[in-house]
């Protein structure tokens, strides 16, 4: 197999879980299949990009988490969410209001995304790091804050 | 933290759309594609007017959606062209450049003055990201960083531009510096240009006498607005820091509708995680 249909192949495969992701950051269905489409070509555009096979998994969250930047700062609305004027799609859950996944919505995005990638994906602060470019450090102040404002005891929350 | 079972266990039940299959088949389609047409292109120039209608495709094709609407739109006439200038992608010594550089192609003085600017600008930026990343290197190692650990990481360095609007004689086009890894600053360069009239336009030229007070007016609302329900909004507040007023370096574009968009730096008004702010002034 070669390299890129390794990484076709993984593209396939993680469909789901890049949906799952892009459509947490973007809270809309058009704009998180927006976001796989173009991270998707994007990675395989770049695929020179990606060195050790191994690391695909950081390498293409990170491709995706930018594809997903890219989206909302095009578009021209600052509020993060929900976001105004935008329809939920008939495919759209509606968390009860004041459940733990609505208050992490509410997060400054970047403390949100920690927050995402550590808990929801189940990454590893190094691999969070990996992602967004950060240094472990800012990745855990990033968690520590976020965790804080979400008022989760941190009993047990040893990583 | 059993209060995150329940927030992955709701995560985990995102409904996925039927279309998710076909679109990331279609990505596949494009990436592969895409793949192909770069390897081994070093730097071309666009000369003909063919290749100018590519290359301002090329320069609006950041995502599926944008290169949608570009399709549909005429085979540009009138006085100039904007043309990609300089075009290429290669990695050197870690650092990954994507650059695509515009050239306003006229008859104009404006024009050559204008691409002067844009081949300076991109010149000291290429300069600084280099220079960033070799501080970021000297760092890394004197830290006790190993040759190991430092394999494989590379720096990505952006250059591009896009075009927001174009009619017979006038153009507004935007052109993105960006850096990855070390920082993830991103820089952007506002040109709105009359090529007839040989001349930038201001936000007067569109807004009228007025402007200052408009723009002000319409940015202050949507900040107020932007404030949710907690209090909590990415803007400082204008006695730290924040948005008094615009004047005549406020960096603005134009949309396709005649709208003009008022654009900050990032981190000048906002927190960084509300990236570059714009405000359409309606």
């Amino acid at each position: 197999m070669t390299k890129e249909e390794r990484l076709t192949e993984f593209l396939i495969e993680t469909q789901a879980r890049s949906y799952r992701l892009a459509y947490s950051v973007l809270h809309d269905r058009e704009d998180a299949l927006d976001a796989v489409q173009t991270a998707v070509c994007r990675a395989l555009e770049r695929q020179d990009g990606l060195r050790d096979p191994g690391a695909v998994k950081t390498w293409f969250t990170r491709i995706l988490m930018n594809a997903c930047t890219d989206i909302l700062r095009r578009r021209s609305r600052v509020v993060p969410f929900p976001e105004e004027g935008m329809e939920p799609g008939r495919e759209d859950p509606e968390p009860p209001d004041e459940s733990l996944a609505r208050r992490v919505d509410a997060l400054p995005r970047e403390v949100g995304t920690v927050i995402k990638l550590r808990f929801y994906e189940e990454l590893t602060l190094k691999e969070i790091g990996e992602v967004t470019g950060q240094n472990i450090s800012t990745v855990k102040s990033r968690l520590y804050a976020g965790l804080k404002k979400l008022r989760v005891a941190m009993e047990g929350a040893e990583y | 933290m059993n209060e995150f079972k329940n927030a992955k266990e709701e995560y985990d039940n995102t409904p996925i759309p039927a279309e998710l299959e076909t679109r990331v088949q279609a990505g596949i389609r494009e990436g592969k594609a895409r793949y192909r047409a770069r390897r081994g292109r070093t730097i071309r120039r666009w000369a003909s007017a063919a290749a100018c209608f590519c290359a301002v495709l090329a320069g609006l094709n950041l995502s599926p959606t944008i290169a949608k609407a570009a399709a549909e739109v005429p085979v540009l006439g009138g006085l100039f062209q904007v043309l990609t200038f300089v075009d290429y992608d290669k990695t050197e010594d870690g650092i990954h450049y994507d650059v695509t550089v515009p050239q306003v192609e006229s008859e104009s003085e404006l024009a050559e003055k204008v691409n002067a600017v844009i081949q300076e600008k991109m010149d000291a930026h290429l300069a600084k990201a280099q220079q960033d990343w070799d501080d970021y290197r000297e760092a890394f190692f004197a830290t006790g960083g190993t040759e190991e650990e430092w394999a494989g990481r590379e720096m990505d360095v952006i250059v591009n531009y896009e075009v927001k609007s174009q009619s017979d004689s006038r153009v507004s086009f935007v052109v993105t510096f960006a850096e990855g890894w070390v920082s993830s600053m991103e820089e952007r360069y506002y040109y709105n240009l009359d090529l007839s009239e040989d001349r930038d336009l201001t936000l007067r030229d569109y807004l009228g006498e007025d402007w200052v007070e408009v723009c002000n007016a319409s940015i202050q609302k949507q900040i107020d607005e932007s404030v949710d329900e907690e209090g909590f909004t990415y803007f400082f507040p204008a006695d730290q820091g924040g948005f008094t007023t615009v004047d005549e370096t406020t960096g603005f574009y134009v949309r396709e509708d005649g709208t003009v968009v008022v654009c900050f730096p990032e981190y000048s008004i906002a927190a960084g995680a509300a990236g570059i702010p714009e405000f359409p002034i309606v």
